[in-house]
């Protein structure tokens, strides 16, 4: 597939394009011409799979040059850069940006979108129950949750209007591992790496010709597998991911050792 | 004293038709980013000036907000989604906790063939819009239960004037609210002390007869009834002859 990767700080944007520029021709869209593809270093071959394309989310020019001749869209919903226009624009950049880009997909006939969000949704729940994707999210007023919930909803319209398969990643909270050794343990740790991964098994999901939009339209809960979480992985699990990365040394091992 | 309320898109579609049924009870603080279609004197507000929206809010004691723009790409999110975030923001710095939204229903054409609906969940649609309108809804729902405001959300499917004589031959415009019922549930919006979980949106219309929207969440919340029973102006002469006999 030719998949459009929209950029991402924190290195995501990158490991994702790494992880798909095995299987896929990629190409990076965002503001920064000189984005990280993942792949510097790597065999050459992989390097020339990914390509790039300069130009903003709320352009809507940008967006359709971005999604010419694309078969799949991956947006790891998190903003860039700072927003000189502080909250109102990181705001615009979540509800307005991932319309522009999605209705450039649909328009150009793409069928499959993968859209990055956020655990952080359900931080408002106590700490002693499970959640999973049956929850209701409670997002703060902080853009930081409020914008990625926005983002959902607009994602959600497309999938209900259009013949598309939209999968939203509610990721948790995004480290390597070996950057963290020592550190409070945290129940929403994500690995980056693991969470490339899932993009990419995501992006598997084709229900594009289901009949109904809610077979068009799930959520996946994304973060480590540790031995008392708080988030439970299992519909992620069932696509055949498995985290690699769980922070035993954290932890304690993972669910399995600890006979979970 | 009568309460102080911003009146935000005063010179728009509705403005101009709720806001004569207000003045008698409230201190109404008219603005709008256009001139009244009648020449009333408005102020200048753009909602999509956080700035702007604050200052005018200041010492009011409610916020309604019914300001929207339909079908541009751009502007429909600055003004239905990040007005509404710039009204609530406004209001928790102002301690203003009451706030009157309005927008489109979300209800149609999912529901379109069903009956008895009260509450269904809302299915606005990508559409500029709808989906702006619903983003500025669940930006008014989370302010509301984080912050303690109390919000109450009307969403319209019609609105205009009340009917004037018999409507023959017409069916009952079932999703459509009349002005005068329109100012009446404003009034009950902005004296109600508590909205139940700080948010509660009401599919709001005149002619519930045909049982296809119901307005009891209306009537147990807010104690809404329309003004009038509208129905009766589209009552069908019983036992009239066909029209084959009648004009023999």
């Amino acid at each position: 597939m030719r998949v459009l990767v929209v950029e991402a700080p924190g290195g995501l944007s990158g490991a994702i394009a790494a992880e798909l520029a095995t299987s896929h021709e990629v190409r990076l869209f965002g503001a920064s011409p000189d984005l990280p593809t993942g792949l510097e270093g790597a065999d050459e071959r992989l390097q020339r799979g990914v390509s790039r394309t300069v130009g903003s989310l709320l352009e809507a020019a940008d967006a359709w040059q971005a999604v010419r001749h694309i078969d799949a869209v991956v947006h790891p919903g998190q903003m860039p850069a700072l927003a000189p226009g502080g909250d109102a624009q990181v705001l615009e950049w979540y509800t307005r940006g991932t319309h522009v880009l999605l209705k450039a997909a649909v328009e150009a006939g793409v069928r499959r979108v993968v859209l990055g969000s956020t655990l952080d949704l359900f931080g408002a729940y106590p700490e002693d129950v499970y959640i999973t994707e049956q929850w209701r999210p409670r997002p703060g007023t902080g853009v930081a949750q409020l914008a990625p919930y926005l983002a959902e909803q607009v994602c959600r319209e497309f999938a209900r209007d259009y013949r598309l398969t939209a999968t939203v990643l509610r990721l948790g909270r995004l480290v390597l591992e070996e950057e963290v050794a020592g550190a409070p343990p945290d129940l929403m740790w994500l690995d980056r790496r693991d969470a490339a991964r899932a993009f990419a098994v995501a992006l598997q999901r084709d229900h594009a010709d289901a009949v109904h939009w809610t077979t068009r339209w799930q959520f996946l809960h994304v973060c480590a597998d540790i031995p008392n979480p708080r988030y439970l992985i299992d519909a992620m699990r069932r696509t055949g991911w498995v985290p690699q990365h769980n922070f035993a040394a954290a932890w304690g091992g993972p669910a399995e050792a600890a006979g979970r | 004293m009568k309460k102080k309320v911003l009146f935000l898109g005063a010179s728009g579609l509705i403005g101009p038709y709720v806001t004569p049924g207000l003045e008698a009870d409230y201190d109404l603080i008219l603005t709008d980013v256009k001139p009244h279609p009648l020449g009333v004197p408005v102020r200048q507000v753009d909602i999509r000036s956080y700035a702007q929206v604050l200052e005018a809010a200041r010492g009011a004691d409610a916020i309604a907000n019914f300001t929207v723009v339909r079908g541009d790409p751009t502007d429909s999110f600055l003004v239905n989604t990040l007005g509404a975030w710039n009204v609530a923001r406004a209001a928790v710095e102002l301690g203003i906790r009451k706030i009157v939204h309005t927008g489109p229903q979300s209800v149609r054409p999912a529901y379109e063939h069903e009956f008895g609906l009260d509450e269904a969940p809302g299915a606005p649609g990508s559409g500029y819009y709808g989906v702006t309108k619903w983003l500025g809804r669940e930006i008014c729902r989370t302010w509301a239960e984080n912050c303690g405001l109390q919000i109450i959300s009307f969403v319209f499917a019609g609105l205009g004037p009340s009917p004037e004589g018999l409507q023959v031959k017409e069916d009952i415009p079932f999703f459509r609210v009349v002005w005068e019922d329109l100012q009446h549930a404003c009034r009950l919006a902005l004296e109600l002390e508590t909205v139940p979980g700080g948010f509660q949106e009401f599919n709001l219309f005149s002619y519930p007869a045909n049982g296809k929207y119901t307005l009891d969440k209306a009537r147990r919340i807010l104690g809404f009834e329309p003004t009038r029973r509208w129905e009766e102006y589209f009552r069908r002469p019983a036992g009239a002859r066909p029209v084959s006999e009648a004009v023999g």
